[in-house]
């Protein structure tokens, strides 16, 4: 997301959209962008925000592995928002994020099972990885969400209000991810989705997903 | 880390036996209270009714992670179908109290002055009944990650097979005083809702079958492994079949055909919560 970008989304008039792009062809499935989400958001053991679906094709001598990172989608259409019986699963107007306000979550579980891609988590406790004392770090992160309440991925949503790009975007190291608002026609994601051919994934369901995966 | 994320179909792991048992319970519930208004049948039944689904928004309440937010779930009722479901429960609870009043001496000051208020109450009790039976199916419908649930047929079956096992448990509460004119005629719908909750099961399990494989494997763990037997034995054998030969030629063990249709109505709801498996990932 650059200056530029910023620029344009609050110019044109239209709030922005923010998406992602994930160029499959360079995405080499070393879980950077796993282990970045997780140092930047702090989730609890076994609950990935982002993760890399890997999956072995073809057979010998021309096997080969296709990786596939996923995370939340942050649907136009989302699936989860109107399942929510309290309001808690909500698409934010200003900057078309799908987010959730834990304070109203009951836990029904609802959303998760809705969404199609199970990027939706509830961690039951708030153990961390080394047992049931917290590391000073997993204190501080584990401030952010509630147990036995619903968490996503937000886009890095603290980070994106202070200008930067999510944490797993930043960490790429082979630039297969490209973040950026999908109603400025200008922004590099924009053009890339013009230039390359795409796939939103599983769009028949009529999501209309914030991701393109660039083939 | 990398075996863990391999693409493949996966069974949705959130709902299982709670709400399995929220559902069975809600279900036989509404079912029950319309039975009692279609037939007539005795005040403490109603009553029964309003208890099972007071015990099934109970469990249900285990099911929350945060309960005691419960009272937010009445927040949506435009878009979310667990919100109008958690609304008809209410409505069902407070009208149906209402229209069972007169019958207990001690509640008899709640009741409506004239037979006009009185039928005017068990019209909407009786509809939020209705609601009750179907708006479990219409939560589990509006998932379209789970193209096993996502039909249009699910509620209507979840409704027919609420009256299925509210007749089931009548059947295993005859012997406690009900009128041998009533349990003949509950026991000739009894068998005709079996029949009818046969069709509807088969139709629905092979619309499933073509809706992509997500559904086809859905069918598939309905047909194998633990689940398969869960399915095969229990729901089909025990819920359904055992007792139709009951009604059919043994009217005098009727209790134990309602035991039965009470057992396959819980496992009913449980494989139907535990066969629903996720769209797939593209590139899977």
């Amino acid at each position: 997301m650059t200056t530029s970008e910023k620029a344009v989304a609050s110019k044109n008039g239209k709030a922005p959209r923010w998406g992602m792009a994930v160029d499959l062809k360079r995405c080499v499935g070393c879980q950077s962008c796993t282990l970045a989400c997780k140092a930047e958001n702090g989730t609890p053991p076994g609950i990935f925000w982002m993760r890399v679906l890997e999956k072995e094709e073809g057979s010998y001598p021309q096997a080969r592995k296709v990786f596939l990172p996923i995370r939340c989608n942050h649907c136009s259409v989302p699936p989860c928002v109107p399942v929510c019986p309290t309001g808690a699963s909500y698409k934010r107007k200003r900057d078309n994020l799908v987010l959730i306000n834990q304070d109203k979550c009951i836990g029904c579980r609802a959303c998760v099972v809705a969404c199609p891609y199970q990027v939706r988590f509830i961690a039951e406790d708030s153990k961390g990885y080394y047992g049931e004392e917290l590391t000073p770090y997993e204190a501080e992160s584990y401030q952010k969400w509630q147990p036995r309440t619903v968490q996503k991925c937000t886009f890095c949503v603290d980070r994106l209000e202070k200008g930067r790009e999510p944490a797993c975007v930043q960490t790429c190291p082979t630039r297969a991810l490209v973040f950026g608002n999908l109603n400025d026609l200008e922004s590099e994601i924009c053009k890339l989705v013009r230039q390359r051919s795409h796939f939103q994934p599983r769009a028949e369901l009529g999501t209309d997903p914030s991701l393109y995966y660039l083939t | 880390m990398a075996q863990e994320f391999n693409m493949k179909l996966t069974p949705q792991e959130e709902w299982g036996w709670l709400l399995a048992v929220d559902l069975f319970l809600g279900g036989m519930g509404g079912g029950l209270f319309l039975l009692c208004l279609i037939f007539n049948l005795s005040p403490s039944i109603a009553v029964l009714s309003l208890g099972l689904v007071a015990l099934g928004a109970g469990v249900l309440m285990v099911e929350l992670g945060r309960p005691l937010r419960a009272w937010r779930a009445l927040c949506k009722p435009f878009s979310s179908w667990i919100s109008r479901g958690v609304i008809f429960v209410t409505f069902f609870i407070v009208f149906g109290a209402l229209y069972s009043a007169p019958a207990f001496d001690s509640f008899s000051w709640l009741a409506p002055g004239s037979d006009t208020a009185r039928r005017t109450i068990g019209v909407v009790a009786g509809i939020s009944a209705l609601f009750v039976t179907l708006y479990p199916g219409f939560v589990l419908a509006a998932s379209p990650s789970i193209p096993f649930w996502n039909s249009p047929l699910l509620p209507v079956l979840f409704s027919f097979h609420s009256l299925m096992v509210a007749s089931g448990l009548i059947f295993l509460i005859a012997p406690l005083g009900l009128e041998s004119a009533d349990l003949r005629s509950i026991s000739f719908w009894g068998g005709i809702l079996i029949v009818v909750n046969f069709g509807l099961g088969a139709m629905y399990l092979a619309t499933s079958k073509g809706s992509g494989l997500a559904g086809k494997e859905a069918v598939k763990r309905l047909n194998e492994g633990s689940l398969g037997w869960t399915f095969k034995v229990g729901v089909i054998l025990v819920g359904m079949i055992v007792p139709l030969a009951v009604v059919l030629w043994t009217p005098s063990a009727m209790a134990l055909a309602g035991l039965f249709i009470l057992i396959g109505g819980l496992l009913f709801r449980y494989c139907v919560l535990k066969a629903g498996v996720y769209v797939p990932f593209p590139l899977t």
